[in-house]
């Protein structure tokens, strides 16, 4: 059966990716309310996020093997 | 609220991932079961998040926002008195029945323990109620995206329900599973930033509690009487009524719910579903309840934040959350913020379809329509009823927009029938004498019970049709005590009933039980894998978390 930590760990790589993206290359881009830099703290968040999956389903897979 | 091309592209990669998801899982299909048990092959970890994702469909996360803002963190009691005890005692004690048995779905379980009627009661009102379910929750972000982003009401609803079609298609309730669970891991990316800029920005806890009345800020302190607090209910209709009756009802007998546990490996991953889905469910309310609370305070601050407002005048609360977002979050995170509740929409109807699926094939096709055929014909019927239920509710989502009183009224009737479930079950699986015909009588009786309640009471202007033997402050006050009566009058009458027919000899009810049933130890199993231990760190937390907020 398929690892789902795979897709998903791409999934939010992804999204982390872009998001603190948005975050380096438009520091700038706020909301009416926001004092921070949202898309960059939450972006490197997501990212991390992303490449924990990766790395538990990596060693997940090595281990069956 | 204007979305950036960013924000689209986001929304597109979600329907990609979840499309492929689907994709990649079409090939496990080969028989009925693959389809719409995933086989009994999914790890624990996985059924346990979409225990909680199948639930946190768009419509909680809008009304739990909502109700922060109009209550307060009384709301809370929904998770920290409702589902979390309800959930602990689903995973302990009851879960054994339903993976033991072998029954395919709750209906069936009833089957089992009683009889064909009881059986064909419950499956056909919880058909019927999932799709209109599905529908109202379909009617409610179609309505939202409208408002918030000018979308038109079709094209969201038609585009999001044939995505949950073809991956429902696709790899049955395999895919709806893996799928809630990516769902909920985005709804928690897309909406704990907003519950941080929000709470933060409103001067933390304290900040909030300095700014709107003490009644919102506190969860038990003014439950002493229905008037002290704004939902209008007292300290026993909220902990019977809310606690007992209506979300032991929930957890612990709806298929929707329960299907994700019985989709586990095996009995002690059944078991420990409910028990780690717990631990995420406790602290939902940090992310729904409290930024609609913090909007509250927000708009005292002069900021420039307003409670947003109906067309017609009063606060309208359902947009709340999306108000929020639009003032905290710049392109980028709104995308993921909206893809989040998107998300929350999806795993709520996806679990809708795949119960009715499953109800509609195996306890009302090959139970009454027709039995005996191959498996290969269950499974081609399985597929087919993902098609019909998702045309279904479309319909009934259109339904929602022209008859809302219908729509209100079938609600209604619904929790009639909801309200005494809890009581057939609870005697059913510990009482070893509850009989087929009492259960059946007290279900009916608790179901009149309810309707009967809501006829000759009155609140806020609803009920009260055959008259006005009381006056509730509050329709959640009515609501809970229309469940309390419901179920102790089944509770009684199933009782009654049951001392009066004769017993099933006990050899029958062997797997079905409590007392006939052999519950399985697990040896070697560390401290934490065991169902005990788990459930009492949760029943710590979650003690602290209502003391805390007490």
């Amino acid at each position: 059966m398929m690892d789902l930590r795979v897709p998903s760990g791409w999934f939010f790589t992804l999204l982390g990716l872009i998001v603190l993206g948005m975050g380096i290359f438009a520091p700038d881009a706020r909301a009416a309310l926001t004092d921070v830099n949202v898309n960059l703290y939450s972006g490197a968040a997501m990212l991390v996020f992303g490449l924990f999956l990766l790395l538990m389903a990596y060693r997940g897979s090595r281990s069956r093997t | 609220m204007k979305l950036a091309p960013i924000d689209y592209f986001i929304l597109a990669l979600y329907f990609v991932f979840v499309l492929g998801i689907g994709w990649r899982l079409r090939k496990k299909i080969s028989t009925s079961g693959d389809f719409l048990l995933s086989g009994h092959a999914v790890p624990v970890w996985i059924t346990s998040l979409a225990f909680i994702a199948a639930n946190l469909g768009a419509q909680e996360l809008i009304g739990m926002s909502a109700s922060g803002a109009k209550y307060g963190i009384m709301t809370a009691h929904f998770y920290w008195i409702g589902a979390i005890p309800a959930i602990l005692f689903m995973g302990i004690f009851m879960m054994p029945f339903y993976y033991g048995s072998k029954a395919r779905s709750v209906p069936e379980y009833l089957k089992m323990r009683f009889d064909e009627k009881t059986r064909a009661f419950n499956a056909f009102t919880f058909a019927v109620m999932t799709i209109f379910s599905s529908g109202i929750s379909m009617y409610a972000l179609g309505l939202l995206l409208h408002l918030v982003l000018g979308w038109d009401f079709s094209t969201s609803v038609i585009c999001s329900a044939a995505i949950v079609l073809i991956y429902t298609f696709l790899g049955g309730l395999t895919s709806a599973i893996y799928n809630e669970v990516l769902q909920f891991l985005l709804i928690v990316a897309g909406f704990s930033p907003l519950a941080i800029l929000s709470i933060s920005k409103a001067g933390g806890w304290q900040g909030i509690a300095a700014r709107v009345k003490p009644e919102w800020v506190h969860a038990w302190k003014y439950l002493g009487s229905a008037s002290a607090n704004p939902m209008g209910v007292e300290v026993f209709g909220m902990v019977a009524g809310l606690g007992f009756v209506l979300s032991f009802g929930y957890w612990c007998t709806n298929f929707l719910v329960v299907q994700r546990a019985m989709a586990a490996r095996d009995m002690s991953s059944a078991r420990r579903t409910p028990l780690i889905g717990a631990f995420p469910k406790m602290f939902i309310p940090f992310i729904v309840i409290l930024p609609g609370i913090a909007a509250l305070a927000l708009s005292k601050m002069g900021l420039g934040y307003d409670l947003p407002l109906k067309p017609e005048g009063g606060v309208d609360y359902n947009q709340v959350i999306t108000t929020l977002m639009g003032k905290f979050y710049p392109a980028g995170i709104l995308g993921v913020g909206l893809t989040g509740l998107m998300a929350s929409f999806m795993s709520g109807m996806a679990g809708n379809v795949t119960a009715f699926n499953t109800v509609w094939t195996y306890d009302i096709y090959q139970s009454y329509i027709k039995p005996g055929a191959p498996d290969r014909h269950y499974l081609n019927v399985g597929r087919a009823t993902t098609v019909v239920g998702v045309l279904l509710s479309i319909g009934a989502a259109y339904a929602a927009t022209r008859y809302n009183n219908i729509m209100d009224l079938l609600q209604l009737v619904f929790g009639f029938v909801n309200a005494p479930l809890f009581a057939t079950f609870l005697l059913g699986m510990f009482w070893k004498r509850a009989t087929a015909s009492g259960a059946f009588t007290g279900l009916i009786t608790g179901t009149l019970t309810a309707a009967l309640t809501w006829s000759l009471t009155v609140a806020e202007g609803k009920g009260g049709v055959l008259g006005v033997m009381h006056e509730f402050p509050s329709v959640m006050a009515q609501n809970f005590w229309i469940a309390i009566l419901a179920w102790t009058s089944c509770f009684v009458v199933t009782i009654a009933v049951s001392l009066m027919t004769r017993p099933r000899p006990a050899k029958e009810l062997e797997g079905l039980v409590y007392g006939l049933t052999k519950i399985g130890g697990d040896p070697g199993a560390k401290w934490y894998q065991r169902p005990a231990p788990l459930a009492v760190v949760i029943s710590i937390v979650v003690i602290l978390l209502n003391i805390w907020f007490a």
